[in-house]
């Protein structure tokens, strides 16, 4: 007999993943991604001017600002083919690179590490031990006595007011956690440490794009950064030095805390490595240009299909006509009036909302399709794509890391065992350590270049009197984003976008093919049915953001989810 | 005395109706009054856990929001930092979910937490999406402001009305649903 657990986070303004899931024999037999929110927010900028667009797309999402304003002003450059200055193209790649620094950590520690710690476990551990074991790890300073005492204490003080707080819904306790009090001690304290080297990535931000959470600095055709090595307020030697040395700290900490953490929880999981797989396609776009015209990359892009990695394709530039050309949304199982899939060019959004029939419709997101396929997206498609194209950055820093994770847990590990739930954290924490390298050679490449005497930031566009169509694409934290717009008389007339969530969320689409949440949680074991925290260990191991949109705040602190089961 | 470290933070979403009335108020806060150095006036859009670092090292910290609560669209209703640390914690399904209870809540574990935290929240009638406020959210407004100004005296921080209003910089909006001169 069957029993059917839907976890669903109630909050009174509807926009939240929902997952059901039917479960047989202790394990999970069938599966459901649904979205609770209408996601329409494009129609909002039908008839505006393209050259305004970035501004509300950087609204869609509080948690990724920074990613829908760049993908809007790159799909308008691509329709009316403007060229964007090599400055411009760096600070762009700085600011991207930043702010997915800051968004992998907290992701790691902020959001999913505590799936895997069990903080209750910590009141038990032994300070000084921990400090033995962290120096097997890490050459990290900060991983002394003192600072494992503090957290510690931290964590007893909680335990002992019985006033839990922010752990309040935590599985504690639950069989599948099986970290040693000592590791959960030394995790927990990088969790507490986390916070300030967060906050020194998105300092990076700020300072190039003049705010946060919300930048200020792009336009259509280039940035507003006004560089002058004479002025106290432009972007000048100083700026970027600030930006040298706050990088400098946040790249030790990315490698000698986080890729460490991942590489010892995999370590201590690896029964992970393989549940979780479901969708072997992949897709990524290249991303971080190192000319105007954006035909080289720092991070190459292309698809998977099947997991089959010598088969790998390449795509050539962000715009790639093998890309434009492969994207469909489908909606037949979505809350949308039925029709053929359609590119997103063409797309449209007519809500037609029926209820949850995990047989007929059952979410408010499309189901994005590459020649008619889901594919997964985030850093395990980007990761295993230059993998599989033999990129020697992605090499390097992929092959570090399984060696580290074969060294502490003495286990044999396979780029196959990448496909799984901790693959993604893996390939997470992989690309983490990418990033942290190219953050020092892009910082270097925009000196060097302003050195030279060269200050453009802008190059003016100009508005075709045709109709012209635009995507913009970037390899975002959570994977492949990309913006769709069509332009007529200097006004926007069709506007999607096509999020990494939407890819990994999807609904089944018109031959009954799974999604990548869905088809990553069949057969994942369930311990305990009634505390499903296996199922939440792999959709975390997605980074989901699905409708940071909506955030209104609930009174009756009714902000619990609700896990049912029938 | 010491200068209080005070941020005034709008939260919201502009392009959801009502949800957008965080900002505003901070936009409208900008334009009609002038604040110490000390006093930190954001549109914070719906900053999710990044809101741990906007309030980290503030001494006091007054958050404007929509709310969802049985009351008339437009009513004002306080709240204070025991009345949302006493609320649990969202379950992150979504783990971009969390919002500001668990925002405030980890700021407390990470001893981050301002000993004055006020939450002004006004009912909201509409979340539908769009770029404008609700008649009864508009309405709302000057009572928002009032309740702000308030708190800020009870917490002997100066301000003053601007001579002239500077622009409303609610670049979202297509209308102005408030005459600056009113306020």
């Amino acid at each position: 007999m069957s029993k059917r657990i839907t976890i669903d986070p109630i909050t009174r303004i509807e926009g939240h993943l929902r997952i059901d899931v039917e479960v047989d024999n202790n394990a999970v037999s069938n599966a459901w991604a649904s979205c609770t929110m209408w996601r329409g927010i494009e129609n909002i900028l039908r008839g505006r001017d393209p050259r305004d667009a970035w501004l509300f797309t950087q609204r869609f999402c509080g948690v990724c600002t920074t990613v829908h304003a760049m993908a809007s002003v790159r799909a308008v450059e691509d329709a009316l083919k403007v060229e964007v200055p090599l400055n411009a193209q760096l600070i762009r790649n700085l600011i991207l690179i930043a702010h997915a620094l800051h968004d992998h950590i907290v992701h790691f520690y902020q959001l999913s590490a505590l799936d895997w710690v069990d903080v209750m476990q910590i009141p038990n551990a032994d300070p000084e031990r921990t400090e033995k074991l962290a120096e097997t790890l890490s050459p990290w300073t900060r991983n002394s006595r003192n600072e494992f005492k503090a957290a510690q204490d931290r964590v007893k003080a909680v335990a002992s007011s019985g006033q839990l707080g922010i752990f309040m819904n935590g599985y504690w306790g639950h069989p599948a956690m099986h970290l040693s009090p000592d590791v959960n001690l030394l995790a927990f304290s990088h969790y507490i440490q986390a916070l300030e080297y967060q906050r020194k990535a998105l300092q990076v931000v700020g300072i190039l794009g003049s705010k946060t959470p919300h930048i200020q600095n792009l336009t259509v055709g280039g940035v507003a950064n006004a560089i002058d090595l004479d002025s106290a307020s432009a972007l000048n030697m100083d700026r970027l030095e600030q930006i040298r040395l706050l990088l400098e700290d946040v790249v030790r900490f990315i490698n000698e805390v986080y890729v460490v953490d991942v590489c010892a929880v995999a370590a201590m999981y690896p029964e992970w490595f393989k549940i979780g797989s479901g969708v072997k396609n992949y897709l990524a776009v290249p991303d971080l240009p190192l000319d105007t015209a954006g035909t080289s990359f720092d991070l190459p892009g292309g698809y998977i299909m099947n997991g089959d990695l010598a088969g790998t394709r390449p795509f050539q530039t962000a715009s790639d006509k093998v890309f434009r050309d492969a994207v469909t949304e489908d909606v037949t199982r979505a809350y949308y009036q039925d029709g053929k899939p359609l590119h997103p060019w063409k797309g449209v959004t007519d809500p037609d909302f029926t209820g949850w029939n995990g047989e007929k419709k059952y979410s408010w997101v499309k189901a994005p399709r590459f020649n008619g396929q889901p594919m997964q997206v985030g850093p395990l498609a980007q990761v295993l794509v230059g993998f599989a194209q033999g990129h020697p950055l992605t090499v390097k820093h992929a092959t570090a890391a399984i060696s580290k994770v074969q060294a502490v847990g003495g286990i044999k590990v396979t780029p196959d065992m990448l496909h799984s739930t901790l693959g993604r954290h893996a390939a997470r924490a992989i690309r983490a350590s990418m990033l942290a390298e190219l953050a020092q050679k892009h910082l270097q490449l925009l000196t060097d270049n302003i050195a030279k005497g060269d200050y453009t930031v802008f190059n003016q566009p100009v508005f075709p009197s045709h109709e012209v169509e635009g995507v913009g694409t970037h390899e975002a934290p959570r994977g492949t984003l990309s913006h769709w717009v069509v332009i007529k008389d200097e006004k926007i007339k069709n506007y999607q976008a096509v999020v990494p969530s939407t890819w990994n969320a999807s609904p089944r689409d018109l031959s009954d093919a799974r999604g990548p949440y869905e088809a990553s949680l069949m057969n994942t074991p369930l311990a305990r049915p009634e505390e499903p925290l296996e199922v939440l260990r792999t959709i975390h191991s997605f980074d989901p953001c699905m409708a940071c949109a909506c955030h209104t705040f609930d009174p009756s602190g009714k902000q619990i989810a609700n896990v049912k089961v029938l | 005395m010491k200068k209080l470290k005070v941020l005034i933070g709008g939260i919201g979403n502009v392009l959801l109706g009502d949800d957008g009335v965080g900002p505003y108020v901070a936009h409208l806060l900008n334009a009609c009054y002038e604040f110490d150095s000390a006093v930190e006036i954001e549109d914070l859009g719906t900053p999710a856990l990044d809101l741990i670092d906007r309030i980290s090292g503030k001494d006091a910290v007054i958050l404007i929001d929509s709310i969802d609560v049985e009351a008339k669209p437009g009513s004002v209703l306080p709240y204070r930092k025991a009345d949302i640390m006493r609320l649990r914690p969202a379950v992150r399904m979504d783990p971009h979910a969390p919002a500001l209870v668990d925002a405030l809540l980890s700021a407390e574990l990470f001893s981050v937490c301002p000993e004055e935290v006020l939450l002004v929240g006004i009912k909201a009638q509409s979340f539908e999406q769009g770029c404008s406020l609700s008649e009864p959210v508009q309405g709302a407004l000057l009572e928002t402001i009032s309740v702000i100004l308030k708190e800020l005296d009870r917490l002997g921080v100066e301000y003053k009305v601007r001579e002239c209003p500077a622009e409303l910089d609610t670049w979202w909006s297509s209308e102005s649903p408030l005459e600056l001169s009113t306020c």
